[in-house]
């Protein structure tokens, strides 16, 4: 469960974020929709705990991430804007590092990361060092690193970019997977009908601020627009800007 | 128990990762090997030098001229008199010969009537390799020239002291070891640069490059304290620049066995407790100088910006080591606790044969790491800074 409340931050003069708030519940996919540079990835960071909000307060399970980020990074599950690896390491090497980092080791860890290689398809892989590999291939290796240690909050900060008709198959896969397993997933994108396809509820943001937040039909009906990509359109405040 | 746990895993996860980089192990060889090699060579170059000057082969053009003199050189210890070619200047110019001696053909007649003899010694000043042997020549033209003075003096009456009012006796204080030690000051430089070169690549991997790929984001999204994650770094970079100085001591004793010493005319063995003291003092400089790689590449957003700042961070061990060649750091031990010069002026002082005190060992030990850790500390305080976690 994530609550956010009042987001406020700015890098000098820019305003990223102006004020964000929205919660994500246990066992519901919430997509954070929004053009690029509407604040969608410094809002993911501050989340994360490794930026630190001017304003207003995030929770994870209760527990406030600006005063305990350490804790709060245990409930989570992050698939950051930058996902690189470690050219060198496997797969299972990387699932098994960060897993340690997590406090997991012995048969447990090798459990666990036997189920991430099969429930991601990494097994054929699962051995080789991850430098020549595909970009769906490391996202995917990034993602099982963020999963390791089964965090109940999932975040997701553009789960899909750059990935081929299959592995956007795979990962949407994945994502009603984990709301079935109970799980709270947030994930950020650019792209109507990844969300509209999965989301339980969409948050839009332009320029820094929610400027709706409900269920897609919600959305639909407060814009008076069936097609959800208009909806989009007309409340982020696109077409105006389109025009002028 | 529950801090060392993490520290553990991110220092096996870097040593691994390291293992498997060519550029790091290519570097630690590097480190290591630069030592011996040029050691060697140094040493081999100059017992070789040595070994030439006192054998003189003297080209003497003339013999007939000056049949006594020549006799004379012959009988000179290490001295052989050869055929000096057509053209003695030339030959000389053209690096054929170090120096060639001519007679002149009014040798004898002057002699006899008591005036200068004349000779040539033709060489080039701008030839160091070729000074040892002008000296050699020199010094026997001179010999020559003063005994037959001193015989003249004494057909005539006249005491041959009252021809030397001065007398010129040297006395040499420096002990052959000593003077020895002057050439094995590039030691304590050569291990250093191991020490840097060894653990640099690494150090720069796991910050500067882990900004480079991405991974840094990720990684501090674990819950493993910075100072931990900085530490395992560090530890692991410092890892391989004392693998890197332990090779290079190991080399180096393989080669330091094999230098001609006896043509060096000196009798001299660099103990294995001497070795062990330089280890001593090189070991904890090889973690100082891998937090220093460390804390400047973390600033750097990638590889290549990294090696910028290194390469001017080289000169830091570089510039005292160069300068103890030149102004001797022995006999200042309480240099210990200064980084870098303190471990150049007690490693002079071991390789002069005269090992300062333990407690200036552990001095300098403690020291140095005090400022490591302190580094580390301020890298750690880094990577919570957005820019350097963020900026790409």
């Amino acid at each position: 469960m994530i609550e956010i409340q009042g987001l406020r931050k700015s890098f000098g003069a820019v305003q990223a974020v102006r004020d964000v708030s929205f919660n994500a519940a246990d066992g519901t996919v919430v997509g954070l929709l929004g053009p690029n540079g509407a604040g969608k990835t410094t809002t993911l960071r501050m989340l994360s705990g490794l930026m630190r909000p001017d304003a207003g307060t995030i929770r994870v399970d209760h527990i406030d991430v600006v005063a305990d980020p350490i804790g709060a990074q245990t409930l989570m599950g992050l698939l950051p804007d930058s996902r690189g690896l470690y050219p060198r390491l496997t797969p299972v090497e990387h699932i098994e590092y960060f897993g340690r980092l997590h406090g997991i080791d012995g048969p447990a860890l090798a459990e666990r990361t036997q189920a991430l290689l099969a429930r991601l398809g990494l097994n054929e892989v699962a051995n080789r060092r991850v430098s020549g590999f595909s970009q769906g291939e490391r996202t995917k290796v990034a993602l099982a690193r963020a999963l390791v240690h089964q965090p109940r909050n999932v975040i997701l900060d553009e789960p899909t970019n750059g990935l081929d008709v299959m592995s956007t198959r795979a990962m949407r896969e994945l994502i009603r997977g984990l709301r079935r397993d109970g799980c709270c997933v947030l994930f950020s994108s650019h792209i109507m009908q990844e969300v509209s396809a999965l989301c339980d509820r969409i948050v839009v943001i332009a320029h820094g601020t929610v400027v709706a937040d409900g269920t897609p039909e919600e959305l639909r009906s407060q814009t008076g627009h069936d097609n959800l990509e208009d909806a989009f359109v007309a409340l982020s405040g696109l077409e105006a800007e389109e025009i002028s | 128990m529950k801090t060392l746990r993490p520290l553990w895993i991110v220092l096996t996860k870097e040593l691994r990762d390291g293992l498997r980089d060519r550029r790091s192990i290519f570097s630690v060889l590097i480190g290591a090997a630069l030592t011996p090699l040029l050691f060697g060579g140094m040493f081999t170059v100059v017992a070789g030098r040595n070994r030439d000057s006192e054998e003189l082969k003297l080209p003497v053009a003339g013999v007939e001229y000056a049949p006594a003199f020549v006799d004379w050189l012959k009988q000179q210890s290490g001295v052989e008199i050869v055929a000096a070619p057509a053209d003695a200047e030339q030959a000389v110019r053209d690096r054929k010969e170090d120096v060639v001696l001519i007679i002149e053909k009014d040798f004898a007649k002057n002699m006899a009537r008591g005036i200068p003899a004349p000779v040539q010694l033709i060489s080039d000043g701008t030839r160091d390799t070729a000074r040892p042997k002008v000296a050699r020549a020199k010094a026997l033209l001179t010999d020559y020239s003063s005994q037959l003075s001193a015989l003249r003096l004494i057909a005539r009456g006249v005491a041959p002291s009252i021809a030397v009012p001065v007398r010129v006796q040297e006395v040499e204080v420096s002990s052959a070891q000593e003077r020895l030690a002057s050439l094995l000051n590039i030691l304590p430089l050569m291990l250093v640069l191991a020490a840097l070169t060894g653990g640099m690549q690494i150090a720069i991997d796991t910050t500067a490059g882990e900004r480079e790929r991405g991974s840094l984001e990720p990684l501090l999204l674990s819950p493993v304290p910075r100072a931990t994650l900085a530490a395992g770094k560090w530890l692991a970079a410092s890892a391989f620049g004392c693998g890197s100085v332990v090779f290079s001591m190991l080399l180096t004793v393989n080669v330091l066995r094999r230098v001609p010493w006896h043509d060096l005319g000196i009798r001299f063995r660099v103990s294995d407790g001497d070795l062990m003291s330089l280890l001593a003092l090189v070991l904890p400089l090889a973690l100082f100088l891998s937090a220093v790689v460390m804390f400047a590449s973390t600033f750097a957003r990638s590889f290549k910006e990294a090696q910028g700042y290194i390469g001017l961070l080289v000169l830091l061990p570089m510039l005292p080591g160069l300068l103890s060649t030149l102004y001797p750091l022995s006999n200042r031990p309480w240099l210990a606790p200064v980084p870098i010069f303190g471990q150049y002026a007690l490693a002079a002082d071991v390789l002069r044969g005269k090992p300062p005190a333990v407690a200036f060992y552990v001095l300098a030990g403690v020291s140095v790491l005090a400022c490591a850790l302190i580094l580390v500390a301020l890298t750690s305080r880094l990577l919570k800074r957005e820019k350097i976690i963020f900026g790409r």
